[in-house]
């Protein structure tokens, strides 16, 4: 008789439905379906590729490739924190100070990409600069990326030095750095938006429109989660990450540099907020003192429906994006489905809530199944 | 059908868990009076019933009875009002508050204004406490306390009579699951009178244990349970330490096989328990005295302030040095700061000549370290078992920039799983699936391998079964064999005796004595370990 305790192997399909962010993908496809049923049509002027003639057809308001674009352009800048942030969470940590870090970047790197825009253009100090012409991708790229990643990940380096060195709980420590950080935009700025940035960034390489939509905050965004992904499960970083989170004193009697591997993954987050400030900036063109504002609620948000436990040692950069993506949905659902826009913090409020007892509830039953 | 004399019985009770059928139709009367010990090896089901007695559980099928009236399965209010209480085995207090709040945190006495009365509490608090041991401050935090007092104001809050409950009755039959789990010698003596005195008062204690010694030491009857099975009932008196390992283990112990010490060890062993002396006996085998190896381990002047105190010693090649003395002597304190973990620690720590200043030089050196709680300090349970084996070691197993080799990694996990037995349905599981005695052969296995040079266990068999107890004796004697020197902490007389080729004994986080040869007896080591110097210097 052959052993009744060997299982064969769970064949694909089973294993995609066992993974923990199945249900999340779930929830997602049964909005979108919904979504599309319920959405209705509009008109939408189409120009004809052959004879360049404006044509009106009428689409799904809501399955039309632009509308999914957008969906996900919007997704994007909280998804790529939100990788991130799923780090610091899974440590059992938080950042609240992403949505300031994320303001700081992208004003330095405005900063920046201004100075290098006038000094391009041969604008003196002070003059007026344009964003036609100008800097050349390959000068503003780098200027941009470096600068604000190299901002973000000096501000997460300081969150987790001070997390670290004082043996504070991050909470209070990010709480300090977000309303220091944001308070240093104000001072610098004064209040005013920067323009002037290089086209060469926006329209040239992060607002690079392919058939009418714009998908290069997407494929950043794509391009995090899977590095995200990597980092968390197949670096011994991620595990060690995961091993603190679970319980950091076992970690320290395996010999886990607890400390370190707190800074760096802070250092990580605020890296992934520089990032995402760099491709808002693209995708913008331009930097208003307020970007990013209460963003850090957003991020968190998408983590936790992601699957991470705020006690720590849980959590996927997948699934952090899979947030994300459904917190940019249901702001979509009340445009889709004319509510007042008034009502999308109740919605998300209460989706929020809804999607985390799910979580668990669908953990403790898993659990039960033994 | 309840017989005369039965205060309480538990009749045809099941009860499942997932896959694990934790208990299948088992029957015990209890009668008033009596101290009525549950015992079995690890899963055998003995806390669950007790669990289910206390109404702390529901059972699948069966009912608890109490003067014949059946309680409302898996109501702890109606068990407790029937005057059944349970003392669990885990401590569940809040420490940051006094005793005598954790006593009233039910009930807190109010003056007419609607504050706490504080007075009031505290007389009720005492009155509760100083039964049993009128040392308590029940105005101290209950952290602050010892894990004996600790557990004491658990009893004394168990036999509290909760006032304005309807019908209340005093306690009747008291639950003490694994009472002395986490207790010194001294501390577990004043709780087994502490259980006799109850009995005396005519209450019914059911004593969840399976520390042999207490159990011939304090109970009246035995009933043992095995894979959730009614085994017997057995009055203590007509039962003999081989006869309950029997029960326990379903089968007899084979022929002792025993080394010059392990008989001096069993010898002396007599009065902790000689069931457990005997199992040591015939599962430790046999091995040499006296071996000359090279030093691989040298400690010297070890000290930290408040836990440990200019400790020096060494341990050769292939030789196990035991370290005797009672909970909170120092003895877990001297690991930690020999792997590397005291920041606060001064002196040497060398492997093999080589010096080690940190936890991840100590691994580096081929040292490793089994510590006491491997729930809290050992185990990741968000991680797989896989990776809770090789975490420590992902490393020096990774390539460049920490990308992790999993082939390498899965040979060595599938090499640890079959070398240690592990019983575990995939690697891939949490070690929350495994059960007790296989999640600490988990954490065993991780630090045992070819090149472990110097091996730390801090009371590895704490909470295993009998069965792994002796996988892990002779785990212990291999890596020894092989060459490692091994460094052993343990409360379990018979087993520090029966492993060790020597032993040192702490007290007040000093080594206040070696013992070798003839001189390790259970009554020298007691003597050491109690040895407290003249102007005794606390912290």
């Amino acid at each position: 008789m052959p052993d009744a305790a060997i299982k064969p192997p769970a064949s694909l399909a089973r294993r995609l439905f066992r993974a923990p962010e199945s249900g999340l993908v779930l929830v997602i496809l049964a909005m979108m379906l919904a979504l599309t049923v319920f959405g209705g049509t509009k008109e939408k002027r189409v120009r004809e590729s052959v004879s360049g003639e404006w044509t009106k057809v009428t689409v799904n308001r809501f399955l039309d490739f632009e509308n999914l674009v957008l969906v996900a352009k919007d997704a994007s800048f909280i998804a790529i924190m939100a990788v991130g942030m799923t780090a610091v969470i899974v440590i059992g940590g938080i950042d609240l100070s992403v949505g300031s870090i994320y303001a700081l970047a992208a004003l330095l790197g405005a900063m920046a990409l201004r100075a290098l825009q006038g000094h391009w253009l041969g604008v003196p100090a002070g003059g007026e600069v344009t964003s036609a012409g100008g800097a050349p991708l390959w000068a503003a790229l780098p200027v941009g990326l470096g600068v604000c990643c190299m901002v973000g990940a000096a501000c997460g380096a300081l969150n987790g030095s001070l997390v670290v060195g004082l043996r504070v709980h991050p909470f209070i420590i990010t709480l300090g750095t977000m309303a220091a950080l944001r308070g240093v935009v104000f001072v610098v700025t004064g209040g005013l938006s920067i323009s002037g940035l290089p086209e060469s960034l926006s329209a040239g390489f992060f607002k690079a429109g392919i058939a009418g939509v714009y998908p290069v905050p997407l494929l950043v965004m794509l391009v995090v989660a899977c590095a995200g992904h990597l980092v968390l499960t197949r670096l011994v970083l991620g595990r060690q990450a995961f091993g603190i989170g679970g319980n950091e004193t076992a970690a320290q009697y395996a010999g886990i540099r607890v400390g370190m591997v707190k800074v760096i993954v802070h250092t990580l987050c605020g890296l992934l907020a520089g990032l995402s400030a760099c491709v808002y900036l693209g995708y913008y063109a331009a930097f208003e003192p307020n970007a990013g504002n209460g963003y850090e609620l957003s991020v968190i948000a998408a983590t936790v429906i992601g699957g991470a436990s705020l006690s720590g040692g849980r959590g996927s950069a997948l699934g952090a994006v899979l947030g994300a993506l459904l917190i940019q949905l249901i702001t979509n659902a009340m445009i889709i489905l004319d509510i007042d826009s008034s009502y999308t913090n109740i919605v998300m409020g209460a989706a929020i809530v809804v999607a985390v007892v799910m979580d668990q509830t669908k953990a403790r039953l898993a659990s039960r199944r033994g | 059908m309840s017989q005369p004399g039965d205060l309480l019985v538990a009749e045809n009770i099941s009860k499942r868990f997932g896959l694990t059928q934790a208990l299948s139709d088992v029957t015990v009367r209890f009668a008033p009076g009596e101290v009525h010990a549950l015992m079995g090896e690890n899963g055998a089901g003995k806390s669950t019933l007790g669990k289910v007695i206390a109404g702390l559980l529901k059972p699948d099928a069966g009912r608890v009875m109490v003067d014949g009236r059946e309680l409302r399965p898996g109501s702890l209010q109606d068990a407790f009002s029937a005057g059944v209480r349970i003392v669990h085995q885990e401590l569940a207090q809040c420490p940051n508050l006094s005793v005598a709040e954790n006593l009233c945190l039910h009930a807190l006495p109010r003056t007419r204004l609607g504050l706490v009365d504080f007075r009031a509490m505290a007389d009720r608090a005492s009155a509760l406490v100083h039964q049993l041991d009128a040392g308590i401050d029940v105005e101290a935090p209950l952290g602050s306390l010892a894990p004996g007092r600790r557990q004491i104001c658990q009893i004394a809050a168990a036999l509290d009579e909760r006032p304005g409950t309807a019908g209340g009755a005093g306690p009747r039959v008291i639950v003490l699951d694994e009472p002395t789990s986490s207790l010194s010698v001294a501390e577990a003596d004043r709780l087994l009178e502490i259980t006799r005195g109850l009995a005396g008062q005519g209450l019914a204690v059911i004593y969840v244990s399976h520390r042999m010694g207490e159990i011939f030491a304090v109970c009246d009857r035995v009933t043992v349970l095995r894979d959730g099975r009614f085994v017997a009932t057995t009055p203590a008196a007509s039962l003999d330490e081989p006869t309950l390992v029997e029960q326990m283990i379903g089968r007899k112990l084979e022929t002792p096989v025993r080394g010059a010490h392990a008989a001096a060890g069993a010898r002396t062993g007599r009065a902790e328990g000689e069931a457990e002396a005997g199992a040591i006996r015939a599962l430790a085998p046999e091995h040499a005295t006296g071996q000359a190896g090279p030093v691989i381990l040298e400690v010297r002047g070890l000290s930290s302030p408040g836990r440990l105190r200019d400790a020096s010693l060494a341990v050769r090649k292939g030789e196990v040095l035991g370290v005797g003395g009672l909970v909170g002597s120092g003895r877990s304190e001297l690991l930690d700061a020999i792997f590397g973990l005291d920041s606060r620690a001064s002196g040497r720590v060398e492997v093999e000549g080589q010096r080690v200043r940190s936890v991840r030089g100590a691994i580096a050196a081929g040292m490793g370290y089994v510590p006491e709680d491997r729930r809290r300090q050992g185990l990741f349970f968000d991680l797989s078992i896989h990776e809770n084996l090789v975490l420590p070691f992902m490393t020096r197993l990774a390539s460049a920039l920490g990308w992790r080799r999993l082939g390498a990694e899965r040979r060595l996990v599938r090499e640890k799983v079959a070398a240690f037995q592990i019983k575990a349905a995939s690697a891939g599981l949490s070690p929350g699936t495994l059960s007790g005695g296989n999640q600490q052969k988990v954490l065993i296995a991780r630090w045992m391998g070819p090149q472990t040079r110097v091996l730390l266990l801090d009371e590895p068999t704490r909470g295993i079964d009998v069965g792994t107890k002796a996988e892990v004796y002779r785990l212990v004697r291999d890596a020894a064999e092989r060459g490692a020197a091994i460094l052993l902490v343990s409360s379990e007389m018979p087993e520090l005796l029966a492993l060790s080729d020597r032993i040192i004994v702490m007290c007040e986080g000093r080594i206040s004595g070696e013992l070798s040869g003839e001189a390790m007896t259970q009554a020298n080591i007691l003597r050491l370990a109690t040895a407290t110097s003249a102007p005794a210097i606390a912290g």
